[in-house]
């Protein structure tokens, strides 16, 4: 249904993570490893997320756009379905989806304003054609739940309103992650809270526990947050380029 | 939803490998067509029957890619995000979805119903000069308004209510169920991007909510509450109840017109029973034309017959009510007196269940097998419709009736025996399953294809769909 996270398609798909993080065999024939993996999608993520700034719609666009590129990462091949044109499509889509549609010859226009000397041009019909994969490769499961939707009266609740816009942060920051794959999003929403109450040295043990939640895997999504802020600055561009590289296309379609 | 991931097939690899010789995408072997049902501004409506199964009809919408090289049009998003989502015995059931690469279009998949309620009131006015009966009407309208309840209890509004978007079923299991079709304008309206009215003018004007005609920015489900109004209105007089003139070529939602033959009946909305009445935008714009005439006597009695005291009259009159936060939910509608008392509504909302009353054989939906899948005249020897003649000989009767000419459908299907009725819904909708008695008569074909119509399915239904369906009164009258 499509206001009842409990019942909809976005519930039932949830993944474990060993399903997540499985890279496609064919991607494995040229080289790409389950690290190459995750930080590809990252850099993807970036991308829409810089995209969407220039195209302008709202953060719940990027965020439905970032979910759709990851949906289609889990089954289909990096080297078969380019990443850029997958991410670029995705929000192209998702702006479809969240009724605020983006018209797909200014999105061509600002990909290439974002990558002026790219050598790999998309024109409309690359989005359109990959459009119609993409559907496909999501099986026609289009309404996502965010983390958002439930954070400002969590806040609200928990006393929290100072931190609005740190835990914010922190729950744009769970898009460069597979989370949203994972976990139900109210709990990815605690988890950013349990973090920003941490921050903010907010002693908040007695409203969690009032939540009948399981805070273990509240714990366990800010312990994954926490860890992926410290992996993240390690990732240095010259590895980020090494693992882009292996994913460019040998032949335009 | 109920059916899980295997639901809507994924064709990528038909897809990519859709130009075998013909040129015809693998998935549309698996289908035998009949031919066009419906035209619409986004593409075209098709019978088709399942090869396996040829006693399950399937209406195919296909989608044109939009013209203004923006991809799958945003209508086809809407439809498909919302139906993949819900599953509820009286909303239309999306049993596919196909892409052909080739030429880029779209094709949703439902099964197939042989009525609507724009046909079933055109027959009752123009051939069978007589009023709906009761029972139907009342069984119509309360599936009608279940389907709705379980809509808006999802926040999904449906946006364009008429009777040629409820469907109801011809013969089989669902034999009179009521399915609400075409969600090409529904919305989810939690916390959405854009005020609702961004998207352009939605509502056929005849079933467009005051609200929306005063120009509302934030509307809500009391729309097609509105709406359910004017098509109960419409079931029992057989006649659309405010018959505007549409002012074509604004972007303006103002329709004076709509809005005049709306005050004739129910009389001017005042400030007094609608407060926030100033607050609309087109009640100020002109305040000549709207305010300028006054009509006092609410004449809507009168208009549909019905004396005040009838609770039918009563429950009308509450979805009319003007100011929408007092109109009538669907979930207090379906609670209303009307359908706690006789004829009590039924499941099968064609055949009332006692035996010997008389029933209506509506005609099936007009077919023309001239039209093939790409929307060409005149059919190749090659075309799956052929096939499927040849398949189908042996079966109840002909499928299509190979000539030209607009003839009148003539009801064939199998006399309906009542206790085969009553428990094929107990039992088939437990098990979900079903034959199909009767794979849907014999279409036949007429010039002009009705509107854009199409659905339905006799697969398995989500238990909890079937308890929700059962009016708390279905107990008194199982047999």
């Amino acid at each position: 249904m499509a206001a009842n996270f409990w019942t909809s398609s976005h519930c039932k798909q949830l993944l474990d993570p060993e399903e997540v993080d499985v890279v496609h065999p064919l991607d494995k024939e040229r080289g790409i490893t389950l690290e190459d993996f995750k930080l590809i999608k990252l850099h993807m993520a970036n991308y829409i997320a810089k995209l969407a700034q220039n195209v302008k719609v709202r953060q719940r666009v990027v965020a439905t756009a970032i979910t759709y590129m990851r949906r289609v990462f889990v089954r289909r091949p990096m080297t078969e379905y380019d990443p850029r044109l997958v991410a670029s499509t995705c929000l192209y889509l998702a702006s479809k989806a969240e009724e605020s549609t983006v018209q797909a010859r200014l999105l061509v226009f600002y990909i290439r304003k974002i990558y002026p000397d790219d050598k790999h041009k998309y024109e409309i019909k690359d989005i359109l054609e990959m459009e119609m994969k993409i559907l496909e490769a999501l099986n026609y499961y289009l309404v996502v739940f965010h983390p958002y939707r439930a954070l400002s009266q969590l806040l609200q609740d928990a006393n929290m309103n100072d931190a609005t816009q740190v835990t914010w942060g922190i729950v744009n920051d769970t898009y460069k992650m597979d989370l949203i794959l994972v976990h139900p999003p109210h709990l990815i929403a605690l988890a950013c809270i349990y973090i920003a109450s941490v921050l903010k040295d907010k002693e908040n043990t007695a409203w969690f526990e009032e939540l009948r939640v399981d805070m273990n895997v509240v714990k366990n999504i800010a312990m994954e947050i926490l860890d992926f802020y410290d992996s993240q600055k390690m990732i240095t561009d010259e590895r980020m380029s090494a693992a882009l590289i292996k994913v460019k296309p040998i032949t335009p379609q | 939803m109920g059916d899980g991931n295997s639901n809507a097939s994924s064709s990528s690899r038909a897809g990519n490998s859709n130009n075998n010789g013909n040129n015809r995408p693998e998935w549309l072997q698996q289908y035998d067509l009949i031919g066009k049902i419906g035209e619409g501004t986004y593409g075209l409506v098709f019978l088709a029957k399942i090869k396996s199964n040829r006693s399950k009809s399937i209406a195919i919408k296909k989608f044109k890619q939009s013209k203004d090289g923006d991809g799958v049009s945003p209508t086809a998003i809407r439809e498909i995000m919302l139906l993949r989502e819900i599953n509820h015995e009286n909303v239309v059931k999306l049993v596919n979805v196909h892409i052909n690469h080739a030429d880029m279009s779209l094709y949703l998949a439902f099964d197939y119903a042989e009525h609507d309620l724009y046909e079933i009131i055109r027959h009752h006015r123009d051939k069978v000069n007589q009023p709906i009966n009761q029972y139907t009407v009342k069984s119509l309208l309360w599936q009608l308004l279940n389907g709705l309840n379980y809509l808006h209890s999802n926040w999904i509004v449906h946006r364009d209510l008429k009777p040629s978007n409820i469907l109801v079923m011809g013969e089989g299991d669902e034999h009179g169920v009521v399915k609400i079709a075409d969600f090409g304008l529904a919305r989810i309206y939690q916390s959405p991007l854009k005020p609702l009215s961004e998207n352009g003018v939605v509502v056929t004007i005849w079933y467009r909510a005051p609200e929306l005609l005063l120009g509302a920015k934030h509307y809500t489900s009391a729309v097609d509450m509105w709406a359910v109004g004017c098509i109960f209105a419409e079931l029992l007089t057989l006649k659309p109840l405010f018959q505007g003139q549409e002012v074509k070529g604004t972007p303006n939602p103002f329709q004076f017109d709509q809005l005049d033959k709306i005050f004739k009946v129910l009389g001017h909305p005042t400030q007094e029973k609608w407060p926030t009445l100033v607050n609309l935008p087109h009640w100020h714009a002109d305040v000549q034309q709207i305010q300028g005439r006054k009509y006092e006597n609410a004449g809507l009695y009168s208009v549909v017959h019905l004396s005040p005291k009838n609770p039918a009259y009563d429950l009308l009159s509450k979805m009319l009510e003007y100011d929408p936060r007092k109109r009538i939910t669907a979930a207090q509608a379906l609670e209303h007196e009307y359908f706690r008392m006789e004829p009590l509504p039924g499941r099968n909302a064609l055949v009332p269940p006692q035996p010997g009353e008389k029933f209506v054989n509506y005609p099936i939906r007009p077919v023309d097998t001239t039209t093939d899948f790409e929307g060409t005249i005149s059919l190749q020897p090659s075309q799956p419709v052929s096939s499927g003649n040849a398949v189908s000989g042996g079966m109840a009767g002909p499928h299509v009736m190979p000539t030209r000419s607009v003839q009148r459908p003539i009801p064939m299907g199998m006399q309906r025996m009542q206790p085969q009725g009553m428990s094929a819904y107990n039992i088939t909708s437990q098990a979900g399953m079903g034959g199909g008695m009767n794979p849907g008569g014999i279409p036949m074909q007429r010039g002009v294809a009705a509107q854009a119509h199409q659905q339905q399915q006799m697969r398995r239904k989500d238990p909890a769909g079937m308890t929700g369906y059962h009016p708390p009164q279905q107990k008194s009258r199982r047999f």
